[in-house]
């Protein structure tokens, strides 16, 4: 189930004021809501809620067990083999078809080539999410930062529907202590959840889609079809795109979350605001970088063992990042080139001085080089895409519709904090019955801009 | 203090989320109410019974009260599809081809001339290549277009999620009017078929349900509008691609009939609109996921069963070239 679409929509007017029915009592809203995620995933596909349970299950022992070991080398064992089947259901199912064509390709090549086990495996919506969050909590209860939480309330934080499929990827330890009570009925953010939810609607529907339909999907599947400014345009509209496609479903989930009373960590800060790519990464994706950071960076040893660790570490970071995004070249290379950018920027130390203008231009077009490596479907793809820029050939992609949205999605991020914050709360503020017309409004309008395609699935869905 | 206690956003109450989440379901009801019911159809099980429960009487009430009109009227302009209002070629009674009184002409069009011994007509050249269907379509449309662009001008125009026996989507009949057109194709690539099985309307309006020799019939006729469209007059070339065997038995049971009508219904014009059938490269023996290609062992179908993969859709672009230079040069 999609968030714009009307499966989901009856779905949630049917959940939310059965929710807050029940809120009074955790006994039965703790498992009506995770019927209800449990419904809301098996809309996809219910073979996947028995990967989901048996995730949660694994983690959910492995955290009790460890709460009540003594020794420390024991829980540091059950933490070790528990993120490692995380990691293999991971790998069994995203990247098992990967390694086995690379193997076979490399065996070939030798002339050892044999026929490896073809495995057909449908990708579980939002497992490299749910299984992220899993590896959190049950490394954080080992370090102490939380004690286990009951079987019902690890249940409710593993499969919580708002941000099951896609993120944010929510620490245990901002999510459970909101079970310790149900949350109160009168101090709940209406407006900043209806915002949110037309906001995200708008970024999603309405620009994301129509980038995608209209400049982006044309031009990457074949460029050499098209000249120097198209190819452009096009890795400026999947700049766009990406960004408002990911944070407009971060802004619904979020926004879903307020309104069942549920706050969910921020997840982008105007990331093509960011004048270097540490500032771009503690705005982009926020919880999974910080997720990169507390459990991949640091255990490796941080910036704490002299610069060539550091680097290091730097760059098994961000290519293991990239990896998570999807079994394939292009995916490794995006992480490698953001872990060297991040290298060489550690390097540089400030001494390079650059007036801010520049360091934001430079920043913004390795971010823009970056998403075409990621977005391109091989790298022979990437070269012959690249190669485009050096074409003539006229604009034929950049119509004003598509420089409007451009100009709307990079320009505003730039434009100072404050007065957009201020703004949003100003809204937010707006009596919800207001709010409510203007939503309505919002979705009759954005679904007019869906094709006949429909809408097509959230980018991040593919991982 | 989270972020949202800090701006004081935190000030009303669960009964007003609940309340404004109910007035957006219900102003949604009234004014997209037909759309909603057109959603609930296409969705089967439960899911579907209750979108089409909560859909028949929305759909009721907004055109009752002519609200679907004002949100349709209001939001037109932003619709990116195309309009074929005005295209002629849809599937109304006004234009069948022939009535059930008449015997339809046999024309020379429906005889492939090397099979009466005639040598084949010579190649025409190749400017534009329209390749079309629903999400079948694709990425065979972008394998042919990798294949031959810059020689050829490719135009990608998938419909994803449409079918010939659905027109509450798209009309097939006036969308292929609309794309010979605005493109007038030499050569006309359709695979189509993921999205069909819905009932049609017959002679008398009365629905008729797949899968019998009725609704193959409707079929074939929509099929057959569809290629004498594409075909134009004989200045065009049509490569029709059949569907391959399907995983689910409920799908294989459309498909077959599918592909039995597709075949009866471009019989007229043997010489101009090819059929190229996948069943016979993919799924000779019955369905299969993985087919051997150049000697080693490769997964062709998606998990969903439908699908061709990348793998198979190259596979696929390497027969419909074959037949492109049949006819083509380029």
């Amino acid at each position: 189930m999609i968030f714009p679409s009307i499966q989901f929509a009856a779905f949630f007017t049917l959940v939310l004021p059965l929710s807050w029915l029940l809120m009074s009592r955790p006994a039965l809203w703790k498992p009506f809501i995770t019927v209800a995620s449990y419904v809301f995933y098996g809309a996809a596909s219910w073979s996947f809620c028995f990967l989901l349970a048996g995730i949660t299950a694994g983690n959910q022992l492995a955290a009790v067990l460890i709460g009540r070991a003594q020794q420390e080398r024991v829980k540091r064992g059950i933490v070790a083999i528990t993120v490692a089947l995380d990691l293999g259901v991971l790998g069994v199912f995203k990247y098992y078809g990967f390694f086995a064509q690379q193997t076979a390709d490399v065996l070939q090549k030798v002339g050892l080539g044999m026929p490896l086990p073809l495995v057909q495996l449908a990708l579980p919506v939002g497992v490299s999410f749910f299984t992220f969050q899993a590896i959190s909590y049950v490394v954080d209860v080992k370090r102490g930062l939380l004690e286990p939480a009951r079987w019902l309330d690890a249940t409710v934080y593993l499969s919580f529907f708002p941000h099951l499929v896609a993120g944010p990827i929510v620490r245990a330890r901002e999510f459970l202590p909101q079970l310790a009570t149900p949350r109160d009925p009168e101090h709940v953010a209406v407006g900043a959840g209806i915002e949110l939810i037309a906001l995200g609607l708008v970024k999603k529907v309405v620009i994301a889609d129509f980038l995608a339909r209209t400049v982006v999907d044309p031009v990457f599947a074949v460029p050499q079809a098209y000249g120097g400014v198209d190819a452009l345009t096009a890795a400026y509209a999947y700049t766009a795109q990406i960004y408002c496609d990911f944070s407009g479903y971060t802004d619904m989930a979020i926004g879903l979350a307020l309104l069942m009373g549920f706050v969910f960590p921020q997840n982008f800060r105007s990331p093509y605001r960011a004048t270097g790519l540490r500032d771009f990464w503690r705005r982009w994706h926020m919880t999974l970088s910080r997720f990169l950071r507390d459990f991949l960076y640091i255990p490796l040893g941080g910036n704490r063992h002299g610069r060539l660790l550091t680097y290091r570490n730097l760059l098994i970071t961000m290519v293991l990042g990239g990896l998570w995004h999807g079994a394939a070249w292009t995916f490794i290379l995006w992480g490698a080139l953001h872990g060297v950018g991040l290298i060489v920027e550690h390097a540089l130390g400030g001494r390079v001085r650059m007036p801010g203008w520049l360091r934001w231009l430079v920043t913004f077009h390795v971010v823009v080089f970056g998403w075409i490596l990621f977005r391109s479907p091989s790298l022979s793809a990437v070269g012959i895409f690249l190669s485009r820029f050096i074409a003539g050939g006229s604009a034929t992609l950049l119509t004003p519709l598509v420089l409007i949205s451009l100009l709307a999605v990079i320009g505003l991020q730039l434009i100072p904090i404050g007065p957009v914050e201020a703004l949003q709360v100003a809204i937010a503020r707006t009596r919800p019955i207001l709010l409510g017309v203007g939503l309505a409004v919002v979705i009759v309008f954005a679904g007019a801009t869906v094709s006949s395609q429909g809408v097509p699935p959230f980018i991040y869905f593919r991982f | 203090m989270g972020r949202f206690d800090e701006a004081g956003e935190r000030r009303y109450s669960a009964r007003e989320a609940v309340l404004v989440v109910l007035l957006v379901a219900v102003l949604l009801a009234l004014f997209e109410g037909p759309s909603i019911l057109h959603a609930g159809e296409r969705m089967t099980g439960l899911g579907g019974e209750i979108i089409r429960g909560v859909g028949r009487p929305a759909a009721s009430a907004s055109k009752r009260l002519e609200l679907a009109e004002v949100a349709h009227d209001s939001t037109s302009f932003l619709t990116p599809n195309e309009s074929l209002g005005s295209a002629g070629g849809g599937f109304s009674g006004s234009n069948r081809s022939a009535s059930a009184a008449q015997l339809p002409a046999v024309t020379p069009d429906a005889f492939d001339p090397t099979k009466l011994g005639l040598p084949a007509p010579p190649k025409r050249s190749l400017h534009t290549l329209l390749v079309t269907g629903d999400s079948m379509s694709m990425p065979l449309d972008s394998d042919l277009a990798q294949q031959l662009v810059p020689r050829v001008h490719v135009d990608q125009d998938p419909h994803i999620g449409t079918g010939i026996s659905d027109s509450q989507i798209v009309d097939w009949g006036k969308l292929s009017t609309s794309q010979v057109r605005n493109d007038h194709p030499d050569a006309v690539v359709v695979f189509i078929g993921a999205n069909e099985g819905f009932p049609m309307a017959g002679p008398n309006g009365r629905q008729i349900e797949c899968c019998s020799p009725e609704w193959a019939a409707l079929y074939a006729e929509r099929v057959r509008i569809i290629a004498n469209t594409y075909r134009q007059n004989g200045d065009a070339r049509v490569f029709w691609v059949t569907l391959p065997d399907q995983r689910e038995a409920a799908r294989e049971k459309i498909a077959r009939v599918v592909n039995a009508a597709i075949e009866v219904g471009v019989q007229p014009w043997a010489d101009q609109v090819r059929l190229l059938n996948a069943a016979s490269i993919f799924t000779p023996n019955g369905y299969r996921d993985a087919m051997p290609i150049a000697g080693a062992e490769t997964i062709v179908r998606e998990s969903d069963g439908i699908h061709l993969n990348d793998a198979g859709s190259k596979l696929l672009a390497s027969y419909v070239i074959a037949d492109l230079k049949r006819d083509f040069t380029y």
